[in-house]
């Protein structure tokens, strides 16, 4: 038995039964646990003149913590988890009131013996609109509470020469020891490490919207797909949700980090692709995409106006590994069918699931209430998942799969509707996303007094490689430029067989005057 | 001690004085401005900030007391005053010499009080207060040091008349110095404490401080005026008597300052809540943690329903160095500014231009509760836009129940003449509106061109819609 606090607490040998459970923050109650996380500390918001906390499994292991705050040993922590895997860890609050002690309904939390990677990264910033000065790249151990900062705008960022560093991205959960990241405006470009290593090249060429946005990284090849976008925020005057965050022209590219060059996936006019992401086999490429007629002469007036009819929807595109070139693309959900838009799809590592986000239009979906992460098996392609154990009534988005397929890390704005969390899901071999569990962090009070959202969350198998001053120098280093090299589709598109069936004449036209 | 007592007397007084004074509106807006919570989170992100953390945190801590001026000043008069005495103590200089150990105290106020809009712009702790303990302390250190090498009775060698003399002068010159130097421009100051009024509701008081102001006006003075005159009831019929104008702010950075001093405020109280949280969010992120930005972001969450959000707010305004509880005035004001939010949403952006979106964006609404439709017609005045007079005109007209409004009486007056002279005869337009419309009409025809007629007329007619939509032309919004 591991006692803790000061107080030599011990559990009250008779307590009165309330018949509910205790009120505590944050409130994991009945979350699936992995035997690897850090020890989830609570504070106990109930009335009490002493509180006793006792953690407890099976086999006897037990945790006694005295106070309001329960911040529990580490080393501890680990081996009552260790002792409750494939069982329950289960917590008793007692508090004494008024001389005599209560006892509140007892908390369990399954324990499954299913592993989470030892590390995330993701970017802390604030929830903010235009300006973004103070953000920075995080990496955090999730077996206990340790956090790294590998890469911080304020240092770079003097006399009003600031930059937006965007997600940071690794390929295979970093177990090849490859990653990227891309930094916009004063010490712009896109930044590849590997290993210790890092290359710092600008993806923008003339022949292309954008520098490369949305990064999927091929599991095997140093090959990646980018979105390009022309990204414009609106702003509502009423409206709570605050943002619309509209892409009013989008592409997909091919970089091709061995030979430098960059080639284009998809020209289209009026099709918006974006996010796209690798099935783990490497022979497919998914992302999403949108139609949209221009109706004025002003495609950002014509978005503004009609943003909440822009539909998602996601597809595919067979992808030869030996020639490098892709094949036409094939509907894979069909979002729009349902009035509903799809965005961000990941597929599980055993490439059973595509794993995406659901709201009523849009695809950036972290300010949209109604975005919902759902599950398409793409064995059945049956109808999706809604996943209702995982969702809740505001915002939940952006998420990556373990590499063991069985957790996801996503982004929720559940507790505020502003501030996005980390939450963690078990998904078990039925398909099933169990009740997910917040990113636990020493002191209790830590998310009401953070003014950041944790942002564009990835699971690593191993720590960031370089230093943070390394990755200053790289970024204040000027970029290669990359060379562009054409299509990257086996067959050039025609009308006939364009991706969605909806290329336009003058939208064909631009897709070969440019090459 | 004695020959130190009137030293240390004056620059107090002088001290104190300036601060409590004529800049007190500016000590207020410093403290207010200064990101200072009592919470671990905020105590550990300084720290990590920078490798001078912990000094910097010292410092926001001294200048978020600034929004208490009594203690905030007092605080820093005597901090000021034991660096002089701290630089006696470490030189071991006689009291002949005393005048010139306040060289650095008065150089360090004068740091402060020289800021004037760039405290906007300040991302840590200015320069006084994140100076003003560490030099304390290094001073303190270096006494212990160096004292021991000095020997006393050299100092006594140095006890002349002249010594007496030169120490008063730099004393006197130094005093003049900060005086001088320090920014003490009239429309600076009246934004102040316009804005400061606007913050508590008092809007009897913005318009007092609009009169009081002898400057031309800046934009965000005229903003300030016009949203008082809405409050109070009062813009139908003053806000075209109202002195106007387009000042530049004295200062020789080019900053949207309208909107970064007023965008939240202005935006809030016209209804516009979606553009307050963006702006004070979008300053948060550039400039800190600041008590305004997050009474804005509380205000607009509790408008929108979003308690756990507006909790979130709430709990960081308690550990502000300072809170106050403002239920009552933040109901009130929820009470006046919710049929302003009788409109569908819509996706928009505002480029920075806060007055030039506020007119056009009333001007151009349709419909909406009584407030937005007298706004809606205010703003179509204001922006000469006549299409829509007189829908919006008759439509308020049942809900005037002491009189139509002198300015709605001109103008309806003016919209009939320039449409081709429609009958007005059944409107209820006072006979003095009548009659000076008429000599206005005759003093026009007599006096030809327009550029004579604007400054003939202007006393006479300086007050009214009509000299504004003849005359005042090429007015800046920002």
């Amino acid at each position: 038995m591991m006692v803790m606090a000061a107080c030599s607490p011990a559990v009250p040998e008779e307590a009165t039964e309330l018949g509910r459970t205790a009120r505590i923050l944050p409130d994991n109650g009945g979350a699936t646990l992995p035997p690897n996380i850090a020890p989830l500390n609570f504070e106990i918001q109930e009335e009490g003149e002493k509180f006793v906390t006792r953690l407890s499994s099976r086999s006897g292991e037990e945790i006694v913590v005295g106070g309001r705050t329960v911040d529990i040993d580490v080393d501890e922590w680990h081996q009552l988890l260790a002792s409750a895997v494939g069982d329950t860890l289960w917590t008793d609050v007692y508090t004494l009131q008024h001389g005599e002690w209560q006892h509140f309904e007892r908390m369990a939390n399954p324990v499954v013996g299913d592993s989470i990677d030892p590390y995330i990264t993701y970017r802390l910033i604030r929830p903010s609109y235009v300006n973004y000065e103070e953000l920075s790249l995080v990496e955090r151990n999730m077996q206990n509470f340790d956090e790294r900062t590998f890469y911080s705008n304020m240092p770079l960022s003097q006399d009003g020469n600031g930059q937006c560093a965007n997600c940071h991205v690794p390929q295979r959960q970093g177990q090849s020891g490859r990653s990227q990241f891309h930094a916009r405006q004063a010490f712009g470009g896109t930044v590849f490490i590997n290993g210790k290593d890092i290359s710092k090249v600008n993806l923008k060429t003339d022949s292309t919207l954008s520098a490369g946005v949305y990064p999927a990284w091929h599991p095997t090849l140093n090959l990646i797909v980018y979105s390009v976008n022309e990204t414009g925020q609106v702003f509502h005057t009423l409206d709570p949700q605050k943002i619309e965050v509209i892409d009013y022209g989008s592409d997909l590219i091919v970089y091709d980090l061995d030979n430098n060059e960059v080639r284009s996936l998809t020209r289209t006019g009026n099709d918006y692709e974006s996010f796209p992401t690798w099935s783990p086999d490497g022979k497919t490429l998914y992302y999403i995409s949108a139609h949209h007629e221009l109706q004025g002469e002003s495609i950002d007036a014509d978005l503004d106006q009609n943003y909440q009819s822009l539909y998602y929807n996601i597809y595919a595109r067979d992808f030869d590994p030996t020639t490098y070139r892709f094949g036409p693309a094939r509907l894979v959900f069909d979002a729009e069918a349902l009035g509903k838009s799809a965005s961000t799809p990941r597929v599980s590592p055993d490439g059973r699931w595509l794993l995406f986000s659901l709201a009523d239009y849009g695809q950036f979906h972290i300010w949209h209430r109604s975005a919902d992460l759902c599950t398409l098996n793409l064995g059945t392609a049956d109808a999706p998942d809604e996943q209702g154990d995982l969702n809740s009534p505001e915002s939940d988005s952006y998420h990556s799969w373990s590499s063991n397929g069985r957790w996801i890390l996503f982004s929720s704005r559940r507790i505020d509707g502003n501030y996005t969390r980390l939450y963690l899901s078990y998904f078990d071999s039925k398909g099933h996303a169990h009740r997910p569990v917040l990113l636990p962090q020493r002191r209790p009070q830590h998310y009401g007094e953070l003014f950041r959202s944790f942002n564009a969350a990835e699971w690593m198998t191993c720590p960031v490689g370089p230093s943070p001053r390394n990755l200053e120098d790289a970024l204040r280093r000027d970029a290669r430029q990359a060379r562009y090299a054409g299509s990257a589709l086996a067959t050039p598109e025609t009308e006939e067989t364009a991706p969605e069936q909806r290329i336009t004449k003058q939208n064909f036209h631009n897709i070969y005057e440019n090459d | 001690m004695l020959r130190r007592l009137p030293y240390t007397l004056l620059f107090g007084i002088i001290a104190f004085g300036v601060m409590m004074g004529q800049l007190r509106p500016y000590i207020v807006e410093t403290g207010h401005l200064t990101p200072f919570l009592t919470t671990t989170v905020f105590f550990r992100e300084t720290l990590d900030a920078s490798a001078l953390g912990l000094v910097n945190y010292m410092g926001l801590f001294l200048q978020a007391c600034l929004a208490k001026p009594w203690l905030g000043v007092s605080l820093v008069t005597f901090l000021l005053v034991s660096i002089a005495y701290a630089t006696r103590w470490v030189v071991r200089i006689s009291d002949v010499w005393f005048g010139l150990c306040w060289i650095v105290p008065f150089l360090l106020l004068a740091s402060y009080t020289q800021v004037g809009y760039d405290i906007y712009l300040s991302k840590g702790p200015l320069r006084l207060f994140v100076t003003v303990v560490p030099l304390l302390v290094i001073l303190l250190l270096l006494g212990c040091l160096l004292r021991p090498l000095w020997k006393k009775k050299e100092g006594r060698l140095l006890e002349t008349r002249w010594g007496y003399i030169v120490s008063v002068v730099v004393f006197a010159a130094m005093g003049y110095y900060f005086w001088q130097t320090t920014y003490k421009d009239k429309n600076f100051l009246n934004i102040l404490e316009m804005k400061q009024a606007a913050e508590h509701d008092d809007w009897q008081r913005v318009l007092t401080l609009s009169r009081e102001n002898e400057a031309v006006p800046t934009r965000l003075q005229v903003c300030l005026t016009r949203l008082a005159l809405y409050k109070t009831h009062q813009m139908g019929d003053q806000l075209f008597a109202t002195r106007d104008g387009d000042a530049a702010y004295n200062t020789p950075k080019q900053h949207p300052w309208l909107r970064i001093i007023g965008a939240p405020l202005l935006y809030y109280h016209y209804g516009k809540l979606g553009f307050a949280y963006r702006w004070a969010m979008e300053d948060l992120v550039e400039y800190g943690m600041r008590p305004n930005y997050l009474r804005t972001l509380h205000r607009v969450a509790r408008f929108n329903g979003e308690k756990e959000l507006e909790r979130k707010y709430a709990d960081a305004l308690r550990h502000t160095l300072f809170y106050e509880d403002e239920e009552t005035l933040i109901a009130q004001e929820a009470k006046e500014i919710m049929p302003l939010t009788n409109y569908t949403d819509m996706l928009d952006g505002d480029d920075g231009l806060v007055e030039f979106y506020l007119l056009q964006s009333f001007a151009l609404t349709e419909g909406g509760s009584r407030e937005m439709v007298e706004l809606s017609l205010m703003c179509s005045l204001i922006t000469k836009q006549l299409e829509g007079f007189w829908p919006r005109f008759m439509a308020l007209l049942p809900t005037w129940k002491d009189g139509v409004p002198r300015h709605y009486q001109e103008a309806a007056l003016m919209v009939a003449q320039l449409q081709g002279g429609a009958d007005t005869s059944q409107l209820p337009i006072s006979e003095e509106v009548r009659q000076r419309f008429s000599r206005l009409v005759e003093a026009s025809a007599r006096l030809g061109d327009s550029a004579n007629n604007a400054y003939s007329l202007r006393p006479e007619f300086g007050d009214t819609y009509w000299y504004y939509y003849f005359f005042v032309e090429g007015m800046k919004t920002y």
